[in-house]
């Protein structure tokens, strides 16, 4: 019985002590749709798909985000690596093994869009849920780009 | 009790400020700044350097001893925002250490030059989303 309460206080040292990376893990999912959708997406200037895209990106770095768009304004913005909160549980619950291990695994990081003056940049909205982000870029017309015509489609077809 | 708070928080501290590579860099020759739009090659030791290249600075990437961010990708995209910024449009490796038994990082020598030519042209290096 001694064994078993020595095994359970252990393994609850252990898990209690890596909050951050138990809880979040040292990957986000960061998933980014536009209005108008089909924008090309770039992170770190790597194509990686076209709107809706969704990728499992590293919590410990930085990332620039650029979408493009025929007849758009290229829209660019960073995915930047903030705080996260549940590395706090290391020190509350005296986590020695976490304060160490949550940094390696960039599991004490989230990532969010760049806030320039506490604001998100325009036509960006977000929101967080189960600990990943969704990113809506509403995309900007480019007045350089002058309307010429529009294809219709065939009643035959 | 105080002690062992106080050894967590610097702990918690150090953690925080010390996951980045040290970056020491020397620019000799800076140019002018390049825009997003411009391309940058990536000539890893096996690529060759073109003729005719102006040397702008060197760049070196080392283990800070808490870095965690310090993969291939992730040094050279850092070495393309220098880059950009001191007018250079070729990162090349000049030297390089893969993680071992000592450091968990890579650890670079690069060189940046500009080069008056199409730089996507040229046998480089690409660069991958880890």
């Amino acid at each position: 019985m001694e064994i078993i309460t020595k095994a359970l206080l252990f393994s609850s040292i252990i898990l209690l002590s890596n909050c951050a990376t138990i809880i979040s893990g040292s990957r986000q999912i960061v998933e980014i749709s536009s209005e108008p959708n089909s924008a090309k997406v770039y992170i770190n200037e790597i194509e990686v798909g076209e709107t809706p895209v969704q990728k499992r990106l590293k919590r410990n770095q930085t990332y620039q985000l650029t979408l493009k768009l025929d007849g758009y304004k290229t829209y660019d913005t960073k995915l930047e690596k903030k705080f996260n909160a549940w590395y706090v549980g290391n020190v509350v619950f005296g986590g020695l093994i976490g304060l160490i291990v949550d940094p390696a695994t960039g599991a004490m990081f989230k990532l969010k869009p760049e806030e320039i003056d506490k604001q998100i940049k325009n036509g960006t909205t977000y929101k967080t849920k189960h600990g990943n982000i969704y990113l809506n870029v509403s995309m900007e017309i480019d007045p350089n780009w002058q309307k010429i015509g529009q294809l219709e489609k065939l009643d035959s077809y | 009790m105080r002690k062992r708070t106080k050894a967590l928080i610097f702990i918690a501290v150090i953690g925080v400020a010390s996951c980045s590579p040290r970056i020491s860099s020397n620019f000799a020759n800076p140019q002018p700044e390049l825009s997003i739009d411009e391309k940058v090659a990536f000539l890893d030791v096996e690529h060759k350097l073109p003729n005719n290249t102006i040397k702008i600075g060197d760049l070196r990437f080392q283990d800070s001893g808490f870095s965690t961010n310090c993969s291939f990708n992730s040094l050279m995209n850092r070495a393309r925002v220098i880059s950009r910024k001191n007018g250079a449009n070729i990162i090349k490796v000049i030297e390089k250490k893969k993680p071992d038994l000592w450091s968990s990082c890579y650890r670079l020598k690069i060189e940046l030059h500009k080069f008056n030519g199409d730089v996507s042209s040229l046998s480089q290096y690409k660069l991958k989303l880890d």
